[in-house]
C-alpha cells in the first residue's frame, strides 16, 4: 500500500483545531559520519521517542508538547517492565511487546551473537513528538544527549521515532 | 528526533533511523533512514515476531556502512500485511472501540 501521508493528515488535524500552520523542518542535505570499525567492533545504543518508561518511573505525559525529558534505561532492563503513555499513536502492540518500538531484546541478542561489538550501558527514551521549540533541541537537550553517548563511548545510535 | 540524529552525526556518532512516516522522514532528512511501511508504533513489526524485529534492526544497522551520502532513505522490502490508517491524536484501538 502507498505510504500514509502524515504531513497532510497532521496539517489538517491541527489546522482544524485552530492552530497556526506547523512549520515543518525541511532539510536539503544531511551530514554523514561512517565509523571506520566494522559493526562487530562498534558499541551500539538505542533511542525511542514513543513515550516508553520503566514501570518504577513516572509515566510520560501522553499529550506532551515540548517535553525534553530523556530517561536512561539500563541495557539489561526487563522487557516486561515498561509502560507507554503517548496519545500520538496506537501503542497496543507495543504494550504487549515493547520490542515493537524499542527492540532492546533484539539488540541484546545481536550483541550476544557478535553481530555488533557491544552495547552502551544505557538505552534511551525521550524526545517525544510535538517538540515545537527546536532551538532547545539543537542548543540544549540534543548536545546533552550527545555528551551522554560520548561518555558511554557509543559509536552507533539506532533511533526509532513513534 | 531526526534533528537529534543530524546533530549526533556532526559530532561523530553514526545514526540509523527506523521510521514509519516516509514523508516526515524525507522532510527532516536524518543521515540514514529505513522506512518501514507499518502502522506508527510497529516500527519493528508485530508483538512476538522475533524474526521480523531482528530483520528490520539488522537492515537498519546495515545502512551504517553502506550509506554513501547523508540523507539516504531506504525502503524495507516487506509491507504490513493488512490495510491501516493513521488517526492523528487518537489511538487506533480506542477509536475503533468508540
Amino acid at each position: 500500500m502507498e505510504p500514509i501521508r502524515y504531513v497532510d493528515a497532521l496539517n489538517e488535524y491541527y489546522g482544524a483545531m485552530g492552530n497556526p500552520p506547523y512549520r515543518w523542518t525541511v532539510n536539503e542535505s544531511a551530514p554523514l559520519y561512517r565509523p571506520e570499525k566494522p559493526l562487530s567492533e562498534c558499541r551500539v545504543s538505542l533511542l525511542t521517542s514513543g513515550g516508553v518508561s520503566q514501570c518504577a518511573m513516572p509515566a510520560f505525559n501522553p499529550d506532551a508538547r515540548n517535553d525534553h525529558r530523556l530517561d536512561a534505561i539500563a541495557r539489561d532492563a526487563a522487557a516486561d517492565d515498561f509502560q507507554i503513555h503517548d496519545s500520538y499513536y496506537d501503542h497496543s502492540d507495543a504494550d504487549a511487546d515493547v520490542n515493537c518500538v524499542f527492540p532492546l531484546e533484539r539488540i541484546r541478542e545481536m550483541a550476544e551473537r557478535g553481530e555488533i561489538g557491544s552495547l552502551s550501558d544505557h538505552f534511551w527514551s525521550g524526545f517525544m513528538g510535538r517538540i515545537y521549540n527546536r532551538s532547545k533541541v539543537l542548543e540544549d537537550s540534543g548536545p546533552a544527549f550527545a555528551r551522554a553517548l560520548e561518555d558511554e563511548r557509543v559509536d552507533i545510535l539506532v533511533a526509532a521515532p513513534s | 528526533m531526526g534533528l537529534v540524529c543530524r546533530l549526533l552525526e556532526e559530532r561523530g556518532i553514526a545514526t540509523t533511523y527506523v521510521a514509519t512516516g516516509r514523508d516526515l522522514t524525507a522532510l527532516v532528512k536524518p543521515p540514514r533512514a529505513l522506512f518501514v511501511n507499518h502502522p506508527m508504533g510497529n516500527n519493528f513489526g508485530r508483538p512476538g515476531d522475533v524474526a521480523t524485529q531482528t530483520a528490520i534492526l539488522r537492515m537498519a544497522l546495515g545502512l551504517i556502512h553502506s550509506a554513501e551520502e547523508g540523507g539516504v532513505l531506504v525502503d524495507y522490502p516487506t509491507d504490513w500485511d493488512e490495510p491501516f490508517e493513521f488517526l492523528p491524536g487518537g489511538n487506533r484501538s480506542a477509536a475503533s472501540a468508540g
